[in-house]
């Protein structure tokens, strides 16, 4: 049941004005003097027990008015199966654009079918109702039908992924805002995997194709490997989005090069070499062969290819030496003084604390003069390396020395122990709070350690580089540097730090001034290409009693939720009933003892 | 009807009130007697079939063969005749003073019923009187609270009004002794008239009432009713304390006054037919009743008798 004027129900407590002057009147009244109280007492004896319950029907006769005549003027609606027509209704339409609803079923596009059953949908709609438009990756639409109608037919599947879940509770705050009874309808090819948890409460139909989805094989993810790529050529993974099991060529083009190939499953990975690239930024472009869904079928991916550091390591101790020394055999390392290991000398360094805790001082003054804006300090306890920053997650620390900025800043904290700083960059120094040494770190005795000295001395201490992925409207964090983000002719200034969603897939190039300092390639969300649809006990596990149609059965249903049936008129005839009996009661109730002593008689 | 020639008031047809505002029991009593006398055509009590009596002046309604026709010839002037009967009345008057009786429902505006049944007792005690009946007094609440003896002599009346001005509510109700020390008063056949509201035990009153009856005495009840009795009014509800027994009840007369009004009228009823049935004449009063209604009333001759 849902109310028109919701705000009226307060007046219920007026239903309780009867039940309290009938307490009320229950006080001891005043005492009067009466000798003829024999026949008072005569005729209460006779008469009590009717009186009695005569006084109870008035109370629930006129209690119930009170709540008969308050939920009229609230308005009642209660929901109506099979009439025909509808009552003024809150309607949210949520159409799923998402890249997967670019799929050709049985030579149809699937955005097609749903455009369609919305339109028709649109025809039953009245100029009472209240209408919204969700969709993906734009905000949600409210207008009439003509507006509504002109969104519809300029609809395209969007990049930008839609969590059913998501739109579900976004549809139900819309209607819920309005005062007419709301409902929510989405139109989906409802795959399992854009479902998520939501309980609304305007009732949800849910109108999906009667067509089973086409089999898909879609690009999930273009991995680079360690980055930057050295001149010498690299291989690039990718990996096949999609449950149909089908085998599909991967080709892989580089900077204009000839095109490389692969072979590769949905579900699975394929590896792919590239040629030897000049030192630069690199796009790579990965396609697949075409299907029903076009939108996974291919992919860009930005590469940095950048000579390996040149980096000195005698003084990072016997574990972070044996680290570059496998970097070098793997040509990921060349032996030279541009990136100290282990002191604070040459352009870049990685500094270490001090075996002897004697030394912490003199280390501080050179950091110092250096300009470092971080100092080393006490001893701290041990923990587990976060999660997000540049270190290896959930590595061990049995000993640290505590990061102190030197001024009142704390920016560059690339790792953190507990939610300390433990590594950290100023310029062109990279402090690390713990040596590579297992007794503070188990880091040396992990396979984590190699890439971490990798990622050190030829991104970290050299500048990083930031080569990012995401998906179509996805929030990204970009590096504190970023000034500007740059796709094509698009430009976008942007604040360093702060979350950017890439309203296309593409490669976009961060900027920091007049330099590229990174990448963010976006292609659509891997989960668009499993197409595998949800059952519906599925969705009405996860949507508690939603309804589940075809999209044929659509216009019908759209407003069956909405059809409702207006309670004000039976309430007021009620309300006329009670008022009558409560009359009858009361005048009865003043003759009954007339008709009593004539039926005692008889 | 309140007024008779030449604009005076007839005091035994104004408001009991008004009456009692004139002055003492005594004066108050004889205006009421005389007034009801004025109004009589003939004596109650005086017939037209025994010893002579005296003459009184022909007025229409008198039967033509009690006209003295002699007088006519003599003085061409109509007088008819009237008798005595062969033996003066014995009356006893029985009047229930308890704490009922002292109840109004309208201070000020209604007198206490005690006091109406005063004035009413002296009217008729004087009436009966007047016509040289032999008349007495018993008061009684719980008990008999005071007697003055059947007498024919005219002083009896200053007694009587005595006694009558000295009876003060009492506690409860027992009318048995008192209607049994009538037995003992009134050694002959005679009259009983018995003034009570009737909250009493009515078995036993009954029986006293029925015995006086086989001892061939005539016996007249004169219930005595507050019209606040009779029905109950008022919107609020209240608790309402019998000033004898202190039963109560709480009610509001709103609802209950139709229904309780049946009830009074079903026990009147009862009353008068149980009282019939023995051949004791009833009469229901109320206290805003003119004395002169209810002297007509009560010593109007028995029907058939």
């Amino acid at each position: 049941m849902a109310f028109l004027q919701p705000w009226a129900l307060l007046g219920l407590l007026a239903a309780g004005i009867p039940i309290l002057l009938h307490l009320l009147a229950r006080r001891e009244p005043p005492t009067v003097a009466f000798p003829a109280v024999r026949y008072l007492l005569d005729t209460t004896r006779e008469h009590a027990r009717r009186l009695r319950l005569q006084h109870l029907l008035l109370l629930i006769v006129r209690t119930l008015l009170v709540i008969a005549l308050v939920l009229a003027a609230a308005g009642p609606t209660v929901p109506l199966r099979g009439v025909p027509g509808h009552g003024p209704t809150a309607l949210a339409l949520i159409v799923d654009d998402s890249p997967s609803s670019g799929a050709v079923a049985g030579g149809t596009p699937r955005l097609q079918e749903l455009v369609s059953a919305a339109r028709a949908v649109l025809d039953r709609a009245t100029p009472d109702d209240r209408l919204w438009l969700v969709t993906a990756g734009a905000p949600p639409l409210a207008g009439d039908v003509a507006t509504l109608r002109a969104r519809l037919d300029a609809l395209a599947p969007s990049a930008t992924r839609l969590d059913l879940g998501a739109a579900v509770r976004q549809a139900d705050a819309l209607v819920r805002a309005d005062r007419r009874p709301g409902a929510i309808l989405v139109l989906s090819d409802l795959q399992a995997s854009a479902l998520s948890a939501a309980s609304p409460g305007a009732p949800v139909v849910v109108a999906r194709p009667a067509s089973a989805p086409p089999a898909n094989v879609g690009i999930a993810a273009v991995e680079p490997g360690p980055e930057p790529w050295g001149p010498d050529g690299n291989r690039v993974t990718v990996r096949l989005a999609g449950d149909s099991g089908l085998t599909r060529a991967v080709t892989v083009r580089a900077a204009g090069r000839p095109e490389r190939e692969g072979l590769g499953a949905a579900g699975g990975a394929v590896g792919v070499a590239t040629p030897a690239l000049p030192t630069g930024w690199h796009t790579l472009a990965v396609a697949l062969e075409p299907d029903e869904l076009r939108a996974d079928d291919s992919a860009l991916r930005a590469v940095r290819v950048a000579p390996v550091a040149r980096a000195e390591c005698a003084s990072a101790g016997r574990w972070a030496e044996a680290a570059c020394e496998v970097l070098r055999q793997n040509g990921r390392l060349a032996p030279g003084a541009e990136v100290a290991f282990g002191r604070l000398a040459g352009a870049a360094a990685v500094v270490l604390p001090p075996e002897d805790p004697a030394l912490v001082g003199a280390l501080n003054r050179d950091l110092e003069r250096r300009g470092v804006a971080w100092r080393y300090g006490a001893v701290q306890a041990g923990g587990a390396v976060d999660s997000g920053g540049v270190a290896p997650a959930g590595a061990r620390v049995q000993r640290r020395l505590a990061l102190v900025p030197a001024g009142s800043g704390r920016s560059g904290v690339l790792g953190t122990v507990g939610g300390a700083p433990w590594l950290v960059r100023s310029g062109s120094v990279v402090l690390l709070g713990s040596r590579l040494d297992p007794a503070w770190t188990d880091l040396p005795v992990s396979a984590a350690m190699v890439p971490f000295v990798d990622r050190l001395l030829n991104r970290v201490a050299r500048g990083e580089v930031a080569a990012l992925a995401g998906a179509p409207g996805e929030p990204v964090l970009l590096p504190d540097r970023v000034s500007e983000v740059r796709a094509g002719d698009r430009r976008w200034g942007v604040e360093g730090g702060a979350a950017f969603r890439a309203p296309a897939p593409g490669i976009h190039w961060l900027l920091a001034g007049g330099d590229t300092v990174g990448s963010l390639s976006v292609q659509v969300d891997p989960r668009e290409g499993v197409l595998a649809p949800a059952a519906d006990r599925e969705v009405a596990a996860l949507w508690p009693g939603a309804e589940v149609v075809r999209l044929g059965d659509v216009p019908a249903a759209a407003f069956a939720a909405g059809a409702r049936g207006d309670l004000r008129g039976p309430l007021l005839w009620l309300a006329l009933v009670l008022a009558g009996a409560e009359a009858l009661l009361a005048s009865g109730r003043r003759r009954a003892g007339a008709a009593a002593p004539l039926a005692a008689a008889a | 009807m309140a007024l008779a020639q030449g604009g005076r008031a007839r005091p035994d047809l104004l408001d009991p009130v008004e009456v009692a505002r004139l002055g003492g029991l005594e004066v108050t009593t004889a205006g009421v007697v005389e007034g009801f006398l004025t109004g009589l055509h003939r004596s109650p009590r005086r017939g037209f079939s025994v010893e002579f009596a005296e003459h009184r002046m022909y007025q229409p309604g008198d039967e033509l063969r009690y006209v003295d026709w002699k007088i006519l010839g003599r003085n061409d002037r109509l007088y008819v005749k009237q008798f005595e009967e062969e033996t003066n009345l014995r009356a006893m008057l029985v009047l229930d003073t308890s704490a009922s009786m002292a109840w109004t429902g309208a201070p000020g505006r209604r007198l206490p019923k005690l006091d109406y049944a005063t004035r009413l007792v002296a009217a008729l005690s004087l009436v009966l009187l007047r016509q040289r009946d032999a008349v007495g007094l018993i008061t009684f609440d719980d008990a008999v609270r005071s007697q003055t003896p059947a007498r024919a002599r005219l002083s009896q009346w200053r007694l009587l009004g005595q006694a009558l001005a000295a009876s003060t509510p009492g506690k409860g109700t027992a009318a048995e002794p008192a209607l049994r020390r009538v037995v003992d008063a009134l050694a002959r056949r005679g009259l009983v008239v018995f003034v009570s509201d009737l909250l009493l035990d009515r078995r036993l009153a009954l029986t006293a009432l029925r015995f006086l009856r086989h001892r061939g005495h005539s016996v007249l009840v004169l219930h005595v009713m507050d019209p606040g009795e009779v029905r109950i009014e008022g919107a609020e509800e209240a608790r309402y304390e019998d000033p004898e027994t202190r039963e109560a009840v709480i009610l509001r007369p709103r609802d209950w006054a139709d229904v309780y009004a049946d009830t009074v009228t079903r026990t009147v009823k009862e009353w008068r037919a149980a009282l019939r049935r023995s051949g004791i004449a009833y009469h229901q009063v109320t206290t805003d009743t003119p004395f002169g209604h209810v002297l007509r009333d009560a010593l109007r001759p028995p029907r058939g008798g």
